[in-house]
């Protein structure tokens, strides 16, 4: 019986985890945000990105209607203490149940799945889910941020 | 599937006309002094510029962009104004394709980088 318990200190005080400690938001989801697909934007953007804007919303206007609408939330939250100059986007994942159309309105909801700091450097994975009018499920955006320290 | 291939030469003006667009006004792609002083060479392009310019590529690959039901890459590299990037899709399996990202120099900006589609 008393294996399980004798790593411990004889006061009964453990070290806790080093993400445990400084993590304030691993999480913590922010609260929804809904948009307009604004078709003059969704336009720019597909110039921008060299696409023709006849062929509709491009994929990766993800990174409007998901990133852009949950992302403040996140580097605006001072429980987050993320500091936008020491940010690097690490890696991005899209999953598409559907691709939303030009003036669609959608609601995009970011979440902090996990937020680790090892050897001087935070990796904190962010997540956002955006459903349709309906509710039905259009896209999962997942990032990992590196912070520097 | 035959393989997809774009080579894009990034300008300050496209990074800047990305930067309006999709909302992401960080300085280091806009603003060579800000940039160099938190240590970069100079302005350098948005990620998911890159990324949406390989999904362009993937969704033709996959014969439309609706087909698209997913998207990753690591970014691996800094895309400077001037640097030419070729992107490429290639044909991995039923339903997958393998992406890359490489600069004039050969090294990869984006790595680990793949999509999925449905078939219709």
């Amino acid at each position: 019986m008393v294996g399980a318990s004798s790593a411990a200190p004889a006061s009964g005080i453990r070290s806790i985890p080093p993400h445990l400690a400084l993590s304030a938001v691993e999480g913590k989801t922010y609260p929804a945000v809904t948009s307009v697909i604004d078709p003059e934007r969704v336009a720019a953007f597909a110039r921008a990105i060299g696409a023709d804007p006849a062929d509709g919303v491009p994929p990766t206007f993800a990174a409007v209607y998901a990133l852009a609408a949950t992302g403040p939330q996140l580097f605006g939250d001072p429980e987050a203490a993320v500091d936008f100059a020491r940010l690097l986007h690490a890696d991005q994942e899209f999953e598409w149940e559907r691709h939303p159309q030009a003036g669609e309105t959608v609601t995009s909801q970011g979440h902090v799945v996990s937020d680790i700091s090892r050897r001087g450097m935070r990796f904190l994975t962010y997540e956002t889910a955006t459903t349709a009018e309906d509710g039905s499920a259009l896209c999962r955006s997942r990032t990992l941020f590196i912070i520097r320290s | 599937m035959k393989r997809i291939e774009r080579a894009v030469t990034f300008t300050p003006d496209q990074i800047a006309a990305y930067a309006e667009a999709s909302g992401d006004h960080n300085p280091i792609h806009l603003d060579g002094e800000f940039a160099r002083s938190v240590g970069l060479p100079g302005i350098i392009a948005h990620g998911m510029l890159q990324m949406g310019i390989l999904a362009c590529v993937a969704a033709e690959a996959a014969g439309g962009a609706h087909r698209l039901r997913r998207l990753y890459c690591r970014f691996a590299g800094m895309v400077e104004p001037g640097d030419t990037v070729a992107f490429a899709a290639e044909d991995a399996g039923p339903g997958k394709i393998a992406l890359s990202a490489v600069n004039q120099r050969g090294e990869a900006v984006l790595t680990k980088a793949s999509a999925e589609y449905r078939s219709s």
